[in-house]
C-alpha cells in the first residue's frame, strides 16, 4: 500500500526573525507592535526574579478595560453617533467574540476606521456589498471578506455606499454577534452610547502570575552571540508559557520539548500572563518599563515578552487577511536585552500573509 | 470553509443513548448530524454547540446498502439519502443513475471492488460525494487496515474531490473533533485543504444537494399552505442560488 511521503510534514507556518536596537533610528518595533491591533495575551518572563517590581506590576494594572456586547447587530457600527464620537475620534479596537473564522462570519474594526467582515458563501450573497474571495478558499470559493474604509468620504454617512451595506446589514444580512470592544484615548465615555442600547459589560484583563525554579534555559549571554536558531528558541518560550516540561525523561511520554543547547539553570524565574482585549499602545508601554527595569543590574540580563493576537480575528498585521487552517497563530516574541538591543521573532500560521 | 458536519450516525432504538450522541456530538464542535427518525421524538430541546450560541442541526439519512438494483428506492421524506453498492456494477448504477447525496465506501472488509475513473468522475460531475466512515478504524485494528486502504485508493481516484469524513458512530467515544478527522484525511492522502473540506464544505454540498432532491431541478420548491386552498409556491431566490453553488 503505498502512502504519501508528505505525512511527516506540518502545514506552513512563517517565523520572521530580526534584530535590532532601540536606539536605532531605523527601528520599526513600533510600527510591528502598533499593526497587530488585537492582542490576546502578553507573556513576560523574568528570569532570576521571584515578584514582579512595582512599576512593572502597575503597568499590567492599568491595562485599558474593553467591553463586550452581546448580540450587537453590525449595522450599529455604522451609526452615524458612533462614527462622529468614537471612530473618527481617536481608535476604536472591535473584533467579534465566540465566532470561528473558518466556520462563522466574524467582524473586526480597526483603529484606522476599517470595518473587515469575513462572511460564508451565504451571508456574503445576501448582504449584496462589494467584497473579494478569500485569499485562503481551497477548491469552492466558501468565503468572502468585506473590507470598508469608514473615514473614506464614499462612506460618509448619507453616501450612497454607506446607505448600501446600512441597508444590507439592517434588512437584508441582519447580522448580529458578540463583540469586544475598546477605544484610545477615550475609554468607556466615547463608547457609552453603542453600549447602553445593549447588553453589555465591562472587563479589566487578567492577570496570572506563576513562578518557576529551576528552569533550563538558553544561555542569552548577550544579543551578539548566537545561542540558538529561532525554533528552537520560539519551542522553549512556548513550552514555559504553557508550563510544559523540557525534561524529556525517558519516563515520560508527554512532552519530547527540550531546552535548546547551550544552555543553563535559572534557580527562579516568573511568568506573568495579562489576556483580554489588550491594546498596542498598552504593550508599547510595557515595552518601555520593562527597558528601564534591564538598565538596573541583574543577574541575567535579558527578559522575554510575547504577544498573541487573537486566532479568530479576521486581519492579523495591518489590513492583512488571516484565517485558520489548522492553528490560527498570529504572535510575536521580543527578547530584550540589557544594551537596548532586542531579537524579534514574528509568527503566523499557514493561513496568513508575512508578518512585517 | 463552513461549519463543521458528521453526517452519520448509527441509529440506535436506545433513546438516551441517542442523546448522549447528539450532546457529545454539539460538545465536539459538530453542526449537523443525521438520525432516522422525526427529530422532535428524540430530543426536546437540542444542545447548544460547543462555544457557540445556537443549536445542533440534525437531520434524516437514510443508507441502502445494495446488493441488487431492486434495493433502492428513492425516499424524498429523509433530508440525506445514502448508498452502500456491494459490487462493482450497482457502483456504477449508483454514480451515474440513482437520484442519491452520498456513495458510501465500505471500510469493514478488504475492498470488494475496484473503484474505476469513470464512475467516479460521472457522480463528480452529479455532485454526489463519497463518503469515508472513521469510526470501524477505532473499534479494530483489522478495520483499520481496512479504511486507510479502501479510502487510499479512492483518493487516488477521486483525486480527493467529492470526499466527505464521518464517523458512523454507535457510541458517543467513537466520536472525533473535526481537526483530529480532518488529520485522518492526511493518513487517507488528502492534502491539508482538502482534508479540511472533507469535514466542512463538502458536507454542506452533501445537504444542499438533498435539499435539491425534494425540489424540481433545484428551482422549483413546493409548500403545503396551512389555508383552505394549498397552493403552489415560486420558491425564493435563495434555492436557485443554492443549485447553482452544487454545480461549481
Amino acid at each position: 500500500m503505498k502512502m504519501r511521503a508528505e505525512l511527516d510534514q506540518t502545514p506552513r507556518s512563517l517565523l520572521v526573525s530580526e534584530r535590532s536596537s532601540f536606539r536605532d533610528q531605523k527601528t520599526r518595533i513600533r510600527a510591528q507592535v502598533e499593526q497587530l491591533h488585537f492582542n490576546y495575551k502578553v507573556s513576560v518572563l523574568l528570569p532570576e526574579c521571584c515578584s514582579a517590581p512595582p512599576h512593572l506590576d502597575s503597568i499590567f494594572n492599568t491595562f485599558n478595560s474593553f467591553y463586550l456586547i452581546r448580540n450587537l447587530p453590525v449595522y450599529e457600527l455604522l451609526d452615524k453617533n458612533f462614527l462622529e464620537t468614537a471612530v473618527y475620534q481617536g481608535s476604536v479596537y472591535g473584533v467579534s467574540y465566540r465566532t470561528r473564522i473558518d466556520e462563522d462570519n466574524c467582524v473586526a474594526l480597526t483603529p484606522k476606521g476599517h470595518l473587515t467582515l469575513s462572511l460564508d458563501k451565504d451571508s456574503f450573497e445576501i448582504l449584496g456589498v462589494e467584497g473579494k474571495p478569500s485569499r485562503f478558499n481551497h477548491r469552492t470559493k466558501c468565503r468572502f471578506v468585506v473590507s470598508v474604509d469608514l473615514t473614506d468620504s464614499s462612506m460618509a454617512p448619507g453616501g450612497r455606499g454607506y446607505q448600501r451595506l446600512l441597508t444590507g446589514l439592517r434588512s437584508r444580512l441582519q447580522l448580529k454577534t458578540d463583540f469586544l470592544l475598546s477605544h484610545y484615548p477615550g475609554g468607556g465615555a466615547s463608547l457609552q452610547a453603542l453600549l447602553s442600547r445593549y447588553d453589555w459589560s465591562e472587563h479589566r484583563p487578567q492577570i496570572s502570575r506563576h513562578t518557576l525554579t529551576d528552569l533550563s534555559c538558553p544561555a542569552l549571554l548577550t544579543s551578539d552571540l548566537q545561542s540558538c536558531d529561532p525554533h528552537s528558541f520560539m519551542e522553549w518560550v512556548g513550552a514555559v508559557d504553557a508550563n510544559v516540561s523540557c525534561e524529556n525523561s525517558s519516563s515520560s511520554f508527554l512532552s519530547s520539548l527540550v531546552c535548546p543547547e547551550p544552555r543553563t539553570t535559572v534557580s527562579r524565574a516568573l511568568s506573568v500572563s495579562v489576556c483580554g482585549l489588550l491594546l498596542p499602545h498598552d504593550v508599547h508601554r510595557l515595552i518601555q518599563e520593562i527597558r528601564c527595569y534591564l538598565e538596573q543590574p541583574h543577574l541575567e540580563s535579558w527578559v522575554c515578552l510575547t504577544v498573541h493576537g487573537y486566532a479568530d480575528s479576521p486581519v492579523s498585521w495591518g489590513d492583512n487577511e488571516h484565517s485558520v487552517l489548522k492553528g490560527g497563530e498570529n504572535f510575536y516574541s521580543l527578547l530584550m536585552f540589557q544594551d537596548d538591543t532586542y531579537h524579534l521573532h514574528l509568527a503566523t500560521g499557514a493561513h496568513d500573509t508575512c508578518p512585517p | 470553509m463552513s461549519v463543521f458536519m458528521d453526517l452519520n450516525l448509527s441509529y440506535t432504538n436506545d433513546k438516551s443513548r441517542m442523546q448522549s450522541l447528539i450532546e457529545t456530538a454539539a460538545h465536539r464542535e459538530s453542526l449537523s448530524v443525521p438520525v432516522p427518525t422525526p427529530i422532535k421524538d428524540l430530543m426536546e430541546k437540542l444542545p447548544i454547540v460547543q462555544g457557540r450560541c445556537r443549536p445542533i442541526r440534525v437531520l434524516n439519512r437514510l443508507t441502502v446498502v445494495m446488493s441488487e438494483q431492486c434495493h433502492f428506492v428513492s425516499f424524498s421524506a429523509y433530508d440525506l439519502l445514502a448508498v452502500q453498492p456491494a459490487t462493482e456494477k450497482l457502483f456504477h448504477v449508483a454514480c451515474f443513475t440513482l437520484d442519491v447525496d452520498i456513495i458510501c465506501i465500505s471500510v469493514t472488509e478488504k475492498r470488494p471492488f475496484i473503484i474505476k475513473r469513470s464512475p467516479v468522475n460521472g457522480a463528480v460531475e452529479r455532485g454526489i460525494m463519497f463518503e469515508v466512515s472513521y469510526s470501524a478504524a477505532i473499534r479494530d485494528s483489522t478495520m483499520r487496515r481496512y479504511t486507510i486502504a479502501n479510502a487510499v485508493s479512492l483518493v487516488e481516484t477521486c483525486k480527493g474531490k467529492n470526499l466527505i469524513l464521518s464517523s458512523a458512530a454507535e457510541k458517543p467515544l467513537e466520536l472525533r473533533g473535526p481537526y483530529d478527522i480532518s488529520n485522518l484525511g492526511l493518513l487517507f492522502g488528502l492534502s491539508d485543504g482538502d482534508a479540511k473540506e472533507a469535514v466542512s464544505s463538502a458536507c454542506r454540498s452533501v445537504v444542499l444537494h438533498g435539499e435539491t432532491r425534494k425540489t424540481a431541478g433545484g428551482i422549483v420548491h413546493t409548500m403545503k399552505c396551512c389555508s383552505e386552498t394549498p397552493d403552489q409556491q415560486e420558491a425564493p431566490p435563495a434555492d436557485s442560488k443554492r443549485a447553482k453553488q452544487l454545480t461549481e
